[in-house]
């Protein structure tokens, strides 16, 4: 039962989370949608897997995933914005219709 | 049922993020377009060891998370320390 209104409400953050890479204008709108979404996404998606299985073993690899994901995809995502800031991409005035303030 | 439906909608996003890398205006959109595709990955592989019970599939998910992270982090150190050009 928490498996299948997990795993459905992961469809809609995967389904949001490409749409909004191909959407806006500005890179770091981009980097922002994708971020976030990417994250909740694998985190619901692990988590039903865990009432799925009843191993205890698989139960504690699918912890150390999770524990893995949390440590290293902000990080990297930390280094993309970093890298492209400092190679001079700045936010103009005029992207998303003004809305940049 | 669900995990199958799942599994279909993770190879279509994967499909469109490879879409994504080569279209991409700037590189900085590839490497992003990359990361999406490993985190895809991992979530793919978990999928897959649980639909055919398979469980020590999970293990080559760890690998495969682990090579995505530092190929990010060296691509994004390589291009800002200036790339070929320095």
């Amino acid at each position: 039962m928490i498996t299948s209104i997990l795993l459905i409400i992961s469809w809609i953050y995967i389904l949001i989370g490409i749409f909004g890479i191909f959407k806006f204008k500005n890179l770091f709108y981009r980097i922002l949608s994708s971020a976030i979404i990417d994250t909740v996404a694998s985190l619901t998606i692990l988590i039903s897997l865990m009432f799925y299985i009843k191993d205890i073993s698989f139960i504690l690899k699918i912890i150390l995933l999770i524990l893995f994901i949390l440590i290293t995809n902000p990080i990297s995502n930390h280094v993309i914005v970093r890298s492209s800031f400092l190679s001079g991409i700045t936010i103009k005035k005029g992207d998303n219709d003004g809305n940049t303030r | 049922m669900l995990l199958l439906i799942t599994l279909y909608i993770l190879a279509l996003a994967m499909l469109t993020s490879i879409i994504k890398l080569i279209i991409g205006p700037t590189i900085w959109d590839r490497l992003l377009a990359l990361n999406i595709l490993s985190m895809k990955t991992i979530l793919f592989l978990s999928i897959y060891a649980v639909y055919t019970e398979q469980l020590y599939l999970i293990d080559i998910a760890f690998s495969y998370g682990i090579i995505g992270f530092l190929t990010i982090t060296l691509f994004s150190k390589f291009i800002g320390m200036g790339g070929r050009q320095k």
